[in-house]
């Protein structure tokens, strides 16, 4: 059996292309225009286990990210602040 | 901000523009300016200056493109020339010698790898926050423009003049200071991140 593969024998342990691959991971995972994503991923996640890992670690931290850290909320004498001085500004 | 004058507004135009396109985006511009200053009062300037600015500029603005990567560029811009330089505190670590340390290809994914799906699953908002609050500021503004407000990689170059290629590096290596932090908070908490098993 291959060294390089899993005890399952169904994913490779080591990716050759790490630094590339976890790029290329990232950008689809970012809704970047990639041709041929959708099967670049299928392949990738089935066939590669630190592709795998990455991917679905970057997912949950984007996910964290996204849930935790937009609620600002916007303080109401900053917006009275604004309108006031464009008011005084036209 | 361009200074090209691509079309004069009328006062009821303008008044629009603002209304309808700039100020849906406060709540958006309040989060990155006090994500970028960690001060209430610094944030509120920052943001009332950009709005500002976004008036005074109105005719530079071409409506039905982007207000929202427009006005974040301004508030970019403005932290930039105006609050970095006031600011008794600069950034703590200077970016040049940042990139240059992390600009190797051959990027250290060893102490990052570990870190596992359900440990960051198990995390409250404080972790993260804190975390994306550590980051060198421009790695910081990477994440929040990207994976906080969603910009694309091509508006993100344009917000902060920089090529996509350079956006998408710094990226990937701001995620993965990022997960160093996190792989911290994921010991502390008591999870086994050398484990090889992955959940």
């Amino acid at each position: 059996m291959d060294k390089n593969l899993s005890s399952a024998g169904e994913k490779k342990t080591n990716c050759s292309e790490q630094s590339k691959c976890f790029q290329l991971l990232e950008s689809i995972l970012d809704g970047e225009n990639i041709p041929d994503s959708d099967k670049i991923l299928k392949e990738k996640l089935e066939k590669c286990e630190p592709c795998y890992r990455h991917f679905h670690l970057e997912m949950a931290i984007k996910e964290l990210l996204k849930t935790k850290c937009c609620h600002q909320i916007t303080p109401q004498d900053l917006l009275d602040n604004i309108r006031k001085k464009v008011e005084e500004a036209k | 901000m361009s200074q090209v004058q691509r079309k004069k507004y009328s006062d009821k135009e303008k008044n629009h523009i603002f209304d309808q396109e700039f100020m849906p985006h406060i709540d958006s511009m309040y989060n990155f300016a006090y994500r970028l200053t960690f001060d209430e009062d610094d944030a509120k300037d920052l943001v009332q200056d950009t709005y500002l600015k976004a008036y005074r500029f109105i005719n530079s603005f071409e409506q039905g493109t982007n207000a929202k990567a427009w006005l974040f560029r301004i508030l970019k811009n403005s932290f930039i020339n105006d609050y970095r330089k006031k600011s008794k505190q600069p950034a703590k670590v200077d970016y040049q010698e940042v990139e240059t340390y992390y600009n190797s290809d051959d990027v250290d994914y060893s102490g990052t790898t570990d870190l596992r799906v359900d440990a960051v699953k198990d995390m409250l908002g404080d972790e993260i926050s804190n975390a994306l609050n550590s980051l060198a500021v421009d790695f910081r503004t990477v994440i929040i423009l990207c994976d906080l407000e969603g910009f694309t990689y091509e508006e993100m170059a344009k917000i902060l003049d920089i090529p996509i290629g350079t956006v998408r590096s710094r990226l990937h290596r701001a995620r993965n200071l990022l997960k160093e932090k996190l792989r911290s908070y994921a010991q502390s908490m008591g999870y086994d991140t050398d484990g090889e098993e992955f959940t």
